[in-house]
Parts: structure tokens; sequence; C-alpha cells
């Protein structure tokens, strides 16, 4: 993400050259086009003759065509946003047009003044007003990330695993966590999506850069995010590719990704997204292994985990068409998706399972249509749908007890590890977004947004059929209505205004008997409903080009959903209790870039925000250890800050570190039922990560055996400061996260300009013992190779 | 749903019952690892009084009837709440409420300075009868719904790990439809006496039972684990309650019987029967049926919550604080279960939130209880008198609410 940052701001100069000469000598005409490498032209390239006013631009198609000189020798500079100047000398005859044309290799370039006119969708994300940082993916394609592990790049983000590929994550940003935080594919909120389609297994080549809006979420992200947003911008602009990889690596692990677009001139066109995810996760750990018969520890034991086998099998298929009259573009498409997940340990490492696994699918129609100047120009019209039937459960049926050694004794009757079950459930969850934005003129732009939202839990248990009467009704709807304005007063000053208008009705009903007689029932029906508005503003202020302050504050809601109002059966506890929880954001930063010596170029990012948040809801291991249940927390600050530095030297090197750390403390002076003053008020939110950090290199090697190759190496550190489990005030022997410090490092040869690809992965270099939440380990030193092939036309 | 139901219930249960974790048996055990210099400390388990980030923290303390100590900087911290008490043989036992998960014991003892140190782990089942007996502790893993057997584990408490199990098939044991559940296990004599409720064990109404006007006691062999038989008795509900021991052998090795009339269907009490005492005489297989204490007439209409034993014959026992319920808060009272006397008690708080009603320390003096009680106000520990039936308050524990009190000697 940050890469794009260092590799430029640019700017083009809009010189508008005339011609002076008055000589009367015979003139002749200079034409040709300026292109890039791959044949596409380079618009608005600056084309000018040396040691004279005369010059020209490129047009869309890049032919330029210079003003009538005279006989004579000449020299051409070129010079474009983003690529390396050249010179060609040119001797010209009286009367005689010539052609001459320019290929411009790209570079990074960054021309002092004016005028804005050419940056990457990923740049002009970072330049909003909001606190917002993007990835861009494109430049992880050769990597075996996902987007979990790419987002934990991210200063602010800090991505917690229970284990190895596939296993349970914990996002948090800025100390949110959880639900606080939304997720989006291309605008259209996950929330419904399931375990088939998560973070944790789509890769990143699925994606085109992925924006995470820090605090205060722009309102066609239609949704109750409490602490921010993240949004996975899938790659679309491409008219036909296909993007092919296969990766091979540590613990039998196996990761496949296909893309594949094909627009016809009809404006017939096809995606299809295709990945695959397989892992044994059979890493070793270091753990206390239980005698089977008498519960005795042998101590920290080395053993592989022997049930964690994670897959996962996902499409994603789209056809409509483009650029039609009646929609720019109109999509019908299918997600299917299925997962299997063994379940190797409870909350703590030494709860160990051998057979127990939860699986679930994902069978998703979804519509989208889009049209721009509808009715009137500068009218833009998205609408988008879908409805998840995909379908979760959990399999406990084998009364065993193993320990680490995968010893174990079968009990006599029917049991299960941890509580008999097959109980499977389907959310029915449906949803559909419609934005409407107005641009009314160049200073004065509108925006509405709708989000419905509709789930119904059902569920039922084969082995238990007699209860599936009392199964409890769980229905939810919600509707989101954002309206936002922005104002840009020029392109150095820009700012949005937005409301939100969030309500949500839960019905839930609680089973009973009436009569006390066997297997008589009655419900008695709850409703409940929560009706919020919220709101906020950004600003961004660009004092030169290259320096630029943001402000942002929202005011912004979340419903506790449909997880925390009835658990997910699994991990979590339901609490109809639960109220909304709310938070006062604020944030102000600045951004400001740099070079010195000509080819060292610095850039410095660097937010201050400030979160105040009431009837926080907040996960906690329910008192019983093994599930987590939400609670309304009455009052937390968050008080943080997060800096990057980047660095690239031509394009050759790029380096960059970022920071965060956040001061998250409970500001509750009174718990309930406590006359006195809490002990634990103005204490450090017990784990969660406070101070972390990252730091990367690259190095490019570019004509490594032959032209138009490259070989790249690069590097990545993660360090993450030791935390404790619990309150930090209290007790003086005490349980905590030890300090993670991971190295990573990679190798990718590019052919034919990265038409086929190789790469090679080191993960966790110096093997050391991580753990992102207490007593879980995560995977040792690791080994990945990766091959893929991509082709655009 | 019901999963989830499942897992509730446990909880809300637990925040209304409780018994006794730690008694001064006379029993020397190992004298510690100082080599037993007959130095005493007390140990307190308190837990904070935030709502979320919870764990138990264990303080060691050489006073309990007076002073201040904090969880601030202070003890030891244990890996979440939930967890239970036991004192045996001079150590102190940490177990785990597991919820189906395995996890994991955790033994101390105090070094020759007196200092709480962990002598060792070990891995447990989840615990929730636990009680002692000879030389064990026996836990036992009660399943509330689906599988139809109880774990039953003697865990040897000098070598900290386990040394036997049984599976006991709980619906051909309850015979009626239902499910036995037990409710808490007695050594009497070299048998365990285990007395049960029987519930319905499915949802909704999980720990419901149509058969609200009995009571049962399963008797086992030891150290083999064996049924030998069932005693039961239609003059009162079930003894004891899910977490709560209600049955206690005293000095001269009869049986009493606490009953809080507490049997329910669909969360309404339906029992027809008094809150009560009930006696099996030492090594009779049957009820004395000549003897029968209602509480609910000695007390003026208020029902059994929990008990713990001074000793001879005086117990003090936790009552509802409003008439006729089976569940909220409580006050205290001290009766004779052999002259069959009742006493309120005084000098406890007006509105108590929690009591340390699962680890409360008898001092072995047959008329000293000390037991923590928290309100709005605080945390402190109360002794309690059985011959004034006054409770003085003592040590205050600073921001959290006492879990348990023990004693170990040095």
């Amino acid at each position: 993400m940050q890469y794009i940052k260092v590799l430029l701001t640019g700017f083009l100069c809009l010189h508008f050259f005339s011609v002076l000469s008055q000589e009367p000598s015979p003139r002749a005409i200079i034409t040709g086009h300026v292109k890039q490498p791959s044949g596409q032209p380079v618009p608005f390239a600056t084309v000018k003759v040396q040691n004279s006013t005369a010059g020209a631009l490129s047009d869309i198609k890049g032919v330029y065509t210079l003003p009538a000189l005279p006989a004579g020798e000449y020299t051409i500079t070129v010079t474009a946003l983003g690529f390396e100047t050249q010179e060609k000398k040119i001797r010209l005859q009286g009367g005689a047009n010539t052609t001459l044309h320019f290929q411009l290799a790209p570079a990074a370039r960054d021309i002092d003044e004016v005028m804005v006119i050419g940056r990457t969708a990923t740049q002009e994300v970072n330049r909003q007003s909001y606190n917002v940082t993007a990835i861009d993916a494109t430049k992880l394609y050769n990597s075996t990330l996902d987007l979990s592990h790419a987002l934990d790049r991210v200063s602010g983000v800090r991505v917690r695993e229970n284990g190895g590929l596939g296993s349970r994550i914990n996002f948090s940003l800025n100390g949110f966590t959880g639900r606080q935080v939304r997720f989006f594919i291309d605008g259209i909120p996950m929330d419904n999506f399931g375990s088939s389609f998560q973070l944790n297994n789509i890769p990143i080549n699925l994606a085109e850069r992925v924006e995470v809006y820090k605090g205060v979420v722009p309102v066609w992200l239609g949704s109750d995010a409490l602490g921010g947003a993240v949004n996975i911008v899938t790659g679309q602009q491409l008219r036909t590719y296909l993007d092919v990889s296969y990766s091979y690596g540590s613990f039998n692990t196996h990761r496949s990704a296909i893309n594949a677009g094909y627009t016809a001139k009809s404006g017939f066109t096809l995606q299809l997204n295709a990945f695959q995810n397989y892992s044994d996760n059979n890493y070793p750990v270091y753990v206390d292994v239980a005698d089977i018969n008498t519960g005795a520890y042998y101590p920290s034991q080395k053993v592989r985990r022997f049930h964690d086998t994670y897959h996962n099998e996902t499409v994603i298929a789209n056809v409509g068409v483009v650029n039609k009259k009646y929609a720019d573009k109109l999509l019908l498409g299918i997600t299917l998706g299925q997962n299997h997940a063994d379940v190797q340990t409870g909350a703590r490492m030494v709860s160990v399972f051998g057979k127990f696994y939860t699986r679930g699918n994902i069978v998703m129609p979804s519509l989208k249509y889009a049209k721009n100047n509808l009715f009137v120009k500068g009218l833009n019209l998205r609408v988008s749908g879908n409805y998840n039937l995909g379908e979760e459960q959990n399999v406990d049926t084998v009364y065993r007890r193993y320990n680490w050694f995968q010893q174990y004794k079968t009990y006599n009757g029917l049991g299960g590890e941890r509580e008999r079950t097959l109980y499977k459930y389907r959310n029915n969850n449906g949803l559909l977004t419609s934005t409407l934005d107005y641009k009314l003129n160049d200073h004065h732009s509108f925006m509405l947004n709708h989000v419905f939202n509709t789930f119904d839990r059902k569920g039922a248990d084969e082995l238990y059929p007699q209860s599936a009467k009392y199964e409890q009704p769980q229905k939810l709807t919600k509707n989101i209505l954002g309206l936002g304005y922005k104002f840009d007063y020029n392109n150095r000053w820009s700012t949005s205004l937005f409301g939100k208008y969030f309500m949500q009705g839960t019905k839930y009903s609680q089973s009973y008997n009436p009569s006390g007689n066997w297997g008589d029932i009655a419900y008695r029906h709850q409703q409940n409903k929560f009706s919020k508005t919220g709101y906020g503003i950004s600003s961004s202020y660009f004092i030169t080009p290259r320096l630029q302050f943001k402000g942002s504050y929202e005011r912004s809601f979340r419903l506790p959903d449909t997880y925390e109002l009835f658990g997910d059966l699994l991990n979590l506890e339901g609490n109809i209790q639960l109220r909304p929880e709310k938070s006062d954001n604020y944030n102000v930063g600045a951004s400001y870039s740099f070079r010195l010596q000509g080819d060292h170029r610095f850039s410095l990012d660097g937010n201050f925000i400030y979160r105040n948040t009431a009837d926080f809801i907040r996960a906690s291991l329910n008192q019983n250890q093994t599930k987590q249940v939400m609670e309304n927390r009455d009052r937390v600050t968050n008080t943080g800050f997060d800096g990057e530095i980047r660095y690239s030297y031509k394009k050759l090197l790029t380096a960059g570190v970022n920071a965060t750390y956040q001061n998250i403390r409970n500001k509750t002076r009174f718990e309930p039922g406590s006359s006195e003053h809490s002990i634990l008020y103005n204490d450090r939110i017990p784990n969660m990560p406070f101070l972390y950090g990252n730091g990367d290199a690259s190095l490019f090697l570019p004509g490594v055996f032959g032209k138009g190759n490259t070989l790249s190496l690069g590097y990545n550190v993660l360090f993450v400061h030791a935390y404790y489990l619990y309150w930090p005030s209290l007790g003086n022997d005490k349980l905590d996260i030890p300090q993670q410090l991971t190295h990573d490092v990679n190798a990718t040869y590019a052919m034919a300009e990265g038409r086929y690809n190789i790469a090679l992965e080191c993960k966790n270099l110096a093997d050391a013992r991580l753990y992102d939440n207490f007593s879980l380990q995560k995977p040792g030193r690791a080994f990945y190779v990766k091959l893929r092939y991509f082709f655009k036309k | 749903m019901k999963n989830v139901t499942r897992l509730l219930l446990p909880v809300l249960c637990m925040g209304t019952l409780w018994t006794a974790c730690s008694k001064d048996e006379g029993q020397p055990g190992n004298g510690g690892e100082g080599g037993g210099q007959g130095k005493t400390k007390y140990i307190i388990a308190s837990t904070p009084v935030a709502s979320t980030g919870v764990a138990d923290y264990l303080l060691t303390t050489d006073n309990i009837t007076q002073g201040a100590i904090s969880t601030q900087g202070n003890g030891k911290e244990q890996d979440g709440t939930y967890r239970y008490y036991i004192t045996h043989r001079n150590r102190f036992f940490s177990l785990l409420y597991g919820q189906g998960n395995p996890g994991a014991v955790t033994t101390y003892n105090l070094n020759a300075g007196g200092e709480l140190i962990k002598v060792s782990d070990f891995q447990s089942e989840t615990v929730q009868v636990h009680t002692t007996m000879n030389d064990d502790i026996v836990t036992m893993k009660v399943p509330r719904s689906g599988n139809e057997n109880a774990l039953v584990f003697r865990i040897d408490a000098q070598k900290s790990q386990i040394a036997g199990e049984a599976q006991v098939n709980i619906v051909h044991l309850a015979g009626n439809g239902e499910r036995a559940h037990f409710t808490w296990a007695t050594q009497a004599g070299n048998k365990l006496f285990a007395p049960y409720m029987s519930i319905k064990g499915a949802a909704p109404d999980v720990f419901g039972t149509s058969f609200p006007d009995s009571c049962w006691v399963a008797v086992f062999s030891y150290p083999d684990l064996k049924l030998e038989r069932v005693i039961r008795d239609n003059r009162t509900s079930y003894l004891g309650a899910y977490f709560t021991s209600g049955l206690v052998q005293t000095e001269s090795g009869d049986l009493y019987g606490f009953s809080g009339s507490s049997a329910t269907s669909n969360g309404t009490p339906t029992s027809t029967k008094p809150s009560a005492v009930v006696r099996i005489k030492k090594d009779a297989t049957e009820f004395d049926k000549n003897y029968l204490f209602n509480l609910e007439t000695a007390s003026g209409g208020h029902r059994f919550a929990n008990q713990t034993y001074f000793g001879n014959g005086k117990f003090l026992l936790e009552m509802y604080a409003e008439k006729g319920k089976t569940s909220g808060k409580v006050k205290f009272a001290v009766v004779d279960v052999t002259a069959q006397t009742f006493a309120w008690v005084t000098g406890t708080p007006a509105d108590i939130t929690s009591t340390s009603r699962l680890c409360n320390l008898v001092a072995g003096d047959d008329k000293t209880i000390y037991a923590g009680l928290t309100d709005a106000g605080g945390s402190y520990v109360y002794s309690f008198d059985a011959t004034t039936a006054k409770a003085t308050r003592g040590l205050k524990v600073e921001g959290g609410k006492i879990t348990g009190i023990a004693k170990l000697t040095y």
C-alpha cells in the first residue's frame, strides 16, 4: 500500500507553448506517439523542444504534434507522470514533416508543481479526507498472503489468529474488534457470508485493493460500523484477463486461485473467481501433555497438531452486460463455497480434540446494477442484492477424550468430546444496498445510501429431534439510511458532511412449557427495536501539494448483531440484553513527502486518534472459559497514535516502518451493584495489543537473466509488544501474551513483464514461538512456493 | 439456541447457588513443603468487580479478622474465573469449571517462608461436584442433556493426579424417564453418598422436573464407585441443589440432609413439600421417618439455600431472604439439627450481593466459620459465631468479591 505513496504523488505541468519564432524559412512538423512498453498510449505527456519554447501535449491516444519548426537539429524531451524522461535528437529538413515515436519506461516521478491529473486508484483513496489506508493488492499478487495477513501490515490494524490456515481470526482496528469493524466487498456488506468466504480464506489475488477506514466511515459504505470499515475492491477494470496461481508449502498447504474475466465487444461480460485452500496445519507446538489416564502433565513436549485440517473451496461467477443504454453494468452472480475445519483445541491449548469439526457452505445468488447519468447528467445509481442460503454445522459425536500424544479413551454410550451435537443452522440472510449519487457541479455533490438487511436463523439437531419444536425464532431486520454531501472548494480543500439513520428490529421468542406436561410448548414473544442517528464530518486541506492535513469526526453507532444477540452456537454465547454501542471518533492526520538529493524519496504519515466509546460491546471469555460472550461496558476511551515512514531509492529499493500505539482505558467508575470507586478505573483494557508495528524492505533487480524479467527480494518484520491477559493493575504473578517478533522473507522472479511469476517465501524465519491469544501457539518457520500466470488484453 | 440455553443455565444457577471447601479437619497433612512448623496462612480467592477480563486472584494473609488487603499489584493470577477451590491434606486445589472442555487443575501449598507456591498442574475434566473422600478428592462431571453418563473421578490429593474413574448411567439411575443430576457428594464411613435431583434434561426446560416432591441419595462403594443402592424419601424435594451440598455427616455418624424445596418446572417452583432437614441414621439404609426439621416453620416461611457445618450438630445456613422464594438474595441463620433450634444471624450486611458459599472456612472449633460477604459497599470476611449467632466484620478485600477462604499450615 505504502509503496505507492512513495512512488509518487504525481503532478504534471500543463504548459501550453506557443510558436514565437517568426523566421521565414520553410518549416516542418514533428508528430508521433508516446507509448508504454506494453503498447498502451501515454496521454498528456509533455513533449518539449529543448532550447525553445515549442512544445505539445500528447492526446488521449498518446499522439502529439509539435508546431512547425524551421530546419535544424533539435533535442526533443518527453516527460510524463510516472514515467522516465526521454530525450531524442532529430535533424529536421526544411519543409519535410517527420515522425518520431517515444516509448517511455515507467518510473517513480514526482514533479513539484501544480495540477494533478493522474494517480492510481489506491493513491486517490489515500488522498481522501478520511483516515484511510489503501493497500495496493496487485503488488502482493505473487505472495501467498490471504487478506487477513495483508491487512495485518496496516498501521492501526492487528489481526489475531488462533492457529494456522483457516483458523478463526480476530480483527482489531484502533482497539475496535469483532463486529465493531465492518467488512465490505465492492461496497457490499460481508456480514452474511458465513465461514466459507471470509478474510482468513480469501486470497489476496481476488482483490485489486483493500481500503481501511479508521473511525470515520464514508456514507457509501452503508453500515453501523462503530470503529471503522474495510472495503475489499475486486479487480474488474480489466476487460479480458486471466490470473492463475498455485502455491504449495509447509504443513501440506495447497492454495490455488483463478481469476478470469472476459468482455465481448457487444458488452457481454463474464467474470470468474475461484479459489481453494488446503492445509493439514500439522505444525509442531510446545505444550504440556496430559497423561490420558492420570491427567499428570508431561511438561513442554514438542508435538504436532494432529486434528487441524482445514480446507475450503469457493467459486464466484458473474455474468451480464456492460456499457448498455439501460445499464452501465448489470451482473447476475452466484457465490458457491464450502469449508471444513477440524477443531484441534478449545479456548486453551490443554483442551485437545481429535474428532470434533465444523463445516459450512455458502450458496449466495447476487445481483449488481449500475447506471450512470440516470435521467440527468451526474446522477448515478448502483443497486446490489444478495441472499445467503448457506448452512453451518458443528459435528461432535465421538465420545472420546484425546491427549496431545493422540492417545484417547473411548467411553461407553453416546457422547461427544465437548458436547454431543450435530446442530445445523442457516441464517437466511438477505441484503439489498442502493446508492444514488449526484454531482451538481465541480463544487457540490450529494449521496444517498440505503442498506436493508434481513436475518432469520433456523436450526435443528438431528440427534435431538424432540428439541426441534423448542427452536426459538430469531428474526432481525435492519435498515440503514445514509445521506452525504461533499463540498469541494477547490482542489486543495474538500469537506464532507454526512448523517446516518439506523433502525433495527429483532424478534425473539422464548419457548416454555405452559402446563408442565411433558412436551407441551408455548412461546413468549419478545421484540426489541433500536433506532439511532449518527453523523460526521471530514475535511482535508493541502497546504502544498506535498503536505496534506486531514481531520474527521463521527458519532457512530453499532447495533448488536445477530451473532451477539443470539450467539453462533460454537464460540459465542447469545446475549439478548445488549444495547447499541456508541462512540465519538476523532481523527487528525498529516502526510508529507519530500526528496533528498533527487533520488532519495521519503514520505511521512501520522495520525492521532481519539475514541470515546460508551456501552462498549466487548468479547470476554464467558466465565466457563470456553465460549465468548458479548457485554456492554460502560465507557472506554482510546487515545492513539500511528505513524509511518517510507523511503525509496529510484526503482531499486523501497522500505518503510509503521507503528501503532493505542492507550485503551477503562473509564467505568462504578461497576453495577457496587458503590465503591472501581479499582479498575483508568486501567488499561486487558488482552488487547497496545503497541505494535511493521517494517518492510524490497529490492528490485530488473533485467536479471534477460530483459523484461525482474527479481525482487522482500523482507517483512512484525512486532507486537507483550500484553496482559487480565487487568494489568491486578495481581503480582500474572499471565501474559508474550512479545511477538516475526521475520518473513521472500524472493519473486517475474518473467516476460510479469506474465510468468515464481515466488519463494519463508514465514517466521527465526522460528519464533508466537501467540496472538493466550496459550494458542501459531505456526513456526514455514516455506512456500507460488507459481502464477497472468495475462491481460 | 438450545445449546446456548444449556450453557447459560449453569451460569444462571451458579449466581444463586453454592458449600464448604475448606475444613480444618485436624488432620496435619504433610505440613507443607516447609516441613510443618505449625504456622498458618489464610488464602483468599477474589474476583475483580469488572464484568470482563476477569481472573480469580489468590491472596495470602496472616489475619482475616481485621485490616484490608487488595488485589492491586498483589496476588497470584489464575487463568479465568469459575474456579472452584478445595483444600485437602494441606493442599489447596484450584479446579476449573470447563464446560465440557478438559482443563488444568492447579495444586498449591505453602513453602517454608509461608508463600503460596504451585506444587503441580494436572488435567481434569470439567468439575461440578467436588468433595473429599479419604485421601482423595472426588469430582463428578454430570451432563445435563444428551450424554446419559456421568463421569466420577478419584483424584489422589498427594500425587495430584487421577487415580481412577467410573461411569454412571444417570438415566438408568433415575429410572423415571428423567435424569439423575448429582447435586453433591459426601463421605459417610467408607461409602460415597451422592444426593441427586431429577431433571428433564431436554430443551427448553433442562432443569425442570415432573417429580418435585421426592428426594434421592445414591450410595456408592469406594474406591470402585459401584452403585449400591438409592435411598429415597417423599417428605421433601431433592437435597442440596446444583453446585450445592445438601448432605453432611455429623460426629455421631448420622447424616443430615437439607432440602430447599426448590424443584421447578419451567422455572417455577413446583414442590408441595416444605424446605426441611431430614436424617439418615448411621449405617441405616433409609431415611429416619421420625425426624423432620421444617425450616420454613422455624424461619417464618424462608427456604434453604446453602449450609456450612460448624460441628457439634450446628450449621450455618443461607436462607433466601424473601419468604417462599428459591432464588435471590440470602440471609444467614444458625441451626442446631439435633436440638432443632433456629436463630437468625445478626451483624451481616442487609443487602448481600454474593457470598463465598462454595468455599467458606470452617475454623474447627465447632463454633466459628469464616465467610466472604459482598455488598454494594465492598467485600469483607465475616466470622460467624455458632453460640451467639452473631457475625463480626473482619478483613476487607478491596476491588473484588471474595469467592473463597482457606487455611494452610507450613
